[in-house]
């Protein structure tokens, strides 16, 4: 297997720039570590892939064009006719590459830029096809048509990791991460367990499990982050994956409004008994007795301070959705999450304090008024990043930026506008011109179209987000 | 009214014809009642409400805590079907600048809404059996508990015969793609006549991608069927790509599972409490509801998950040979050296009125047009520098556009670094 090591890798271009080698090598040993399983990848390798600033095309495009298009001997051995050659293999690679990552990966895996080239065979068939036609034909340009090209390789289709493989990937402070996850958790369970009667404690602990779901969300994002599968795009994930963790935002959004619902059917079921009959157990003793301190909410409280500052679950999505009243207050409690469980377990743990018995009323009213907060912002969060999801983007200027591109002089159609936002550190532009005045004028309004899209949208007022915009225009020339 | 709802569902036509002309007037209430799956939605609803009306006086005026508390579980059921409805609503919005792409992926985003909230409800009944189970409690009250679920098993009963028949017509798009012709088990296999004949190419590792692009399309389903009847599929391997329900609508298919969950509720309450009645044995309810709570979450697993890649715009396994076919092809057209960035995904195919939709399957090549969804996506081409960019375009453009594809293509010219893709760059 090693000898038919493929094509286009010679061992010496005439003129090698220096670093090309270089790069080659390196990809190689990246696909290498790739076609293992990525057992053998160790988290800072990775990661200086992802310090690439490629990172969204994938570069391994480059070099063969670029050889192809040299007019040097390199060109002369054809490489068509070698992929050809190799095709029945390489295409059942292929697919076996694209097949569940539950595969064990053979040795003949460190090929990934050929198998994902395996298409190719067929396309270079149908130029020979042309080739001969354009030797009969004398008047085609000679000068123009380029050499048989080593054809582009495409994006290399990447596995989405396994549990296992996550497990490994995990460096000491993500490791030390999840268990703070953990702990988090077994705080909101502690404090279920310690609500017996009370309500309001209940609804508590829901919002504390909650933070914990977040926080266990912010900690997979970020080993997942560990691999290329994550950023990198491929034909199968256009955008990586990181669309996956505004998905899990909604998702946890919908456990938020549940948890609400569940809490108000609750509080009314218990309304109805206490209607019905005698309340068949009076609340003989407080839970805690006045003037101590609750210890599950100073659980609470510390947890969700903890995880607010040093892990940031709900940074991103505070972020992408922002309330305006409580927005002027400081960090943490500008967001709307910790501002709901900050506001409740510190109320909890003052009352008590203060002397103040635990009415049943003013239990059952505090409860009700955290599951319809609950209920609210879970709506509220479920609606931005829903939106999200139909691929709309919620930020303000869309129109504005539309006018100033309508206005320019070279812009005589604006045929198509797509404004969206991808996830949540990405946005999309695409537009459709029509324009006039030669090439020059394509350029410069191709960069004045960016800017405009980047100023106006992008850089935003007092951070806008921090959203990565990328703008592609498709300009046709006016015919007149 | 609920007789005439119930009877509604069979002969649709001339009480809706009726009411429809009848709201001319409010067009909201009209174009939920001109499609059918709101409409559907729709009359389920107030069957719903007035069924829950209904339990809530009866249960004041008699004082039934039984009914009270039924009463608001019909309500929540209520806004889930309130949801629903605004989900399949807004799907036929058209697009605009906020939503440049439409509203075609509300369906996926309701049924995933809708498929999270089946697999919390089942984890919360798990939790309460286990706490019931704990606890020991006496279920009291048994004539009124049985006359409750009795009463809203034929409530949901109607809306599972409602609906199941518009579930058949077209939201299961199980594959038949991997498995080699044997075993399809499909009640429903008119609709797709054809494709089985022709999908088999998955498990082969035939090249014949093409082919398999054409005709597979609309077989690769997502493996939502909840009682998936054949046998064989799934040991060969890569079954279908999970991916795009071509045919039908999730969001009913997230209704549909709500309305079993309700029925098979029930039903559990119903069996446990006889048996609780008959063998005096309080452990009968708990089993019961973990059984049925399993359930329901192993029902919400596929719908879940074929949601979830609609929503992270995964592209389908079989369209994505053909992407790679096409990316190859579009590096050999002259004057392109290269490209950068290229992103496609699905378009979220509005379905056409499902009434007109089973006819279109007579030939491939109408099939193919009607049913295959067209393939979105933005990419940049870097031009060499002797071409000329407009020529480039147009042939790069006319290229994808033959292949069903609507693509935002920038050309560059080699050499050309400013733009972010770095494309120009590196072929430079």
């Amino acid at each position: 297997m090693a000898s038919s090591l493929p094509i286009p890798v010679p061992p010496k271009t005439p003129t090698p720039p220096p670093d090309e080698d270089e790069f080659q090598q390196q990809q190689q040993e990246q696909q290498q570590s790739l076609g293992l399983g990525l057992e053998g990848l160790p988290p800072n390798s990775s990661s200086t892939v992802s310090y690439d600033p490629n990172t969204l095309s994938p570069m391994n495009w480059t070099f063969p064009g670029r050889l192809g298009s040299l007019p040097s001997p390199a060109n002369t051995f054809s490489p068509a006719s070698t992929a050809t050659a190799y095709s029945p293999m390489t295409g059942e690679n292929a697919i076996s590459v694209n097949g569940s990552n539950g595969i064990p990966r053979s040795p003949f895996n460190f090929q990934t830029t050929t198998l994902a080239r395996s298409p190719v065979a067929k396309s270079n068939m149908g130029q020979r096809r042309g080739h001969k036609y354009k030797h009969s034909s004398v008047s085609h340009q000679i000068f123009l048509e380029p050499e048989p090209r080593a054809p582009l390789p495409l994006p290399a289709s990447l596995d989405i990791p396994t549990f296992l493989e996550c497990r490994k990937s995990m460096s000491k402070e993500q490791r030390s991460r999840i268990i703070w996850c953990c702990c988090h958790m077994f705080v909101a369970a502690y404090t279920l367990w310690s609500a017996q009667e009370s309500l309001a404690l209940t609804a508590l602990s829901h919002l504390i499990c909650f933070d914990a779901l977040g926080a266990f969300l912010c900690v997979m994002v970020d080993v997942l982050g560990n691999f290329e599968v994550w950023k990198r795009s491929s034909i199968r994930h256009p955008f990586g994956l990181e669309r996956a963790e505004v998905l899990a935002g909604f998702a946890m959004s919908v456990f938020l409004v549940f948890m609400g619902l569940d809490l108000i059917s609750h509080n009314l079921q218990h309304m109805l008994e206490g209607l019905g009959h005698e309340p068949h157990h009076e609340h003989k003793h407080a839970r805690i007795s006045p003037g101590s301190v609750d210890l599950a909410s100073l659980l609470a409280i510390l947890s969700t301070l903890v995880s607010a500052i040093g892990l940031k679950n709900h940074a991103r999505i505070g972020k992408a959705m922002r309330f305006a009243y409580i927005e002027s207050l400081p960090s943490v409690l500008s967001n709307p999450a910790h501002f709901l469980t900050l506001s409740c377990s510190s109320l909890l743990l003052l009352l008590p304090l203060l002397s103040i018995q635990m009415y049943v009323w003013l239990d059952r009213a505090l409860s009700g008024t955290i599951a319809i907060s609950m209920c609210t912002l879970g709506a509220r969060l479920s609606k931005t990043l829903g939106f999200m999801l139909l691929m709309s983007y919620s930020g303000g200027g869309v129109s504005e930026a539309m006018r100033e591109i309508e206005d320019d002089p070279s812009v005589t159609y604006v045929e198509e506008a797509k404004f969206w936002q991808v996830h949540y550190g990405l946005c999309m532009a695409n537009l459709k011109l029509r324009v006039r005045g030669g090439e020059d004028a394509m350029l410069r309004l191709r960069d004045r179209v960016t800017s405009i899209v980047r100023n106006r949208l992008g850089g935003g007022y007092g951070g806008g987000g921090g959203q990565r915009w990328e703008v592609s225009t498709q300009m046709s020339m006016e015919k007149d | 009214m609920g007789a005439s709802l119930t009877s509604s569902s069979a002969n649709r036509s001339r009480i809706t014809e009726y009411l429809l002309q009848r709201v001319e007037p409010w067009p909201l209430l009209h174009s939920i009642l001109v499609e059918k799956d709101s409409r559907r939605i729709f009359y389920f609803m107030l069957l719903n409400f007035g069924f829950m009306l209904v339990q809530t006086f009866y249960g004041l005026a008699t004082g039934s805590l039984g009914l009270l508390s039924d009463s608001i579980h019909m309500f929540f059921d209520c806004l889930a079907l309130v949801l629903g409805l605004c989900a399949s609503v807004m799907s036929k919005w058209p697009p605009s600048m906020r939503f440049p792409y439409g509203f075609g992926k509300m369906d996926a985003l309701s049924g995933f809404a809708n498929g999270i909230f089946l697999m919390l409800i089942s984890i919360e009944i798990v939790y309460e059996a286990i706490e019931r189970l704990v606890e020991g409690s006496k279920i009291q009250r048994i004539g009124e508990l049985l006359t409750i679920s009795v009463l809203g098993l034929i409530v949901n009963l109607v809306g599972i015969f409602a609906f199941e028949h518009g579930h058949h017509h077209h939201g299961h798009g199980h594959s038949h793609g991997h498995s080699h012709g044997h075993s399809h088990g499909h009640a429903h296999a008119h609709d797709h006549g054809h494709s089985h004949s022709h999908s088999h190419s998955h498990s082969h590792s035939d090249h014949d991608h093409h082919h398999h692009h054409h005709h597979g399309e609309h077989s690769c389903g997502s493996g939502l069927d909840i009682s998936p009847s054949h046998g064989h599929g799934h040991d060969h391997g890569h079954s279908h790509g999970h991916g795009h329900n071509h045919h039908g609508s999730e969001n009913m298919h997230g209704i549909f599972l709500h309305i079993l969950a309700d029925t098979l509720g029930s039903v559990a309450v119903v069996i446990s409490t006889l048996l609780v009645h008959f063998y005096n044995w309080s452990g009968f309810d708990p089993i019961a509801s973990c059984f049925i709570a399993v359930l329901i979450f192993a029902s919400a697993v596929p719908l879940v998950s074929s949601c979830a890649s609609a929503l992270l715009l995964t592209v389908p396994q079989d369209a994505e040979y053909g992407l790679r076919e096409t990316l190859s092809d579009i590096s050999g057209l002259r004057g392109v050296v290269g490209y950068s960035v290229p992103k496609f995904w699905l378009e979220e195919r509005v379905t056409a009125d499902p009434d007109a939709h089973g006819h279109s399957h007579g030939s491939p090549e109408k099939d193919h047009d009607h049913s295959s969804p067209r393939i979105l996506g933005v990419m940049h081409v870097i031009a060499a520098r002797t071409a000329d960019t407009e020529d480039v375009r147009e042939r790069v453009t006319q290229f994808l556009a033959e292949r069903h594809m609507e693509v935002v293509v920038q050309v560059e010219k080699t050499g050309d670094s400013r733009c972010w893709c770095g494309g120009g760059l590196k072929t430079g």
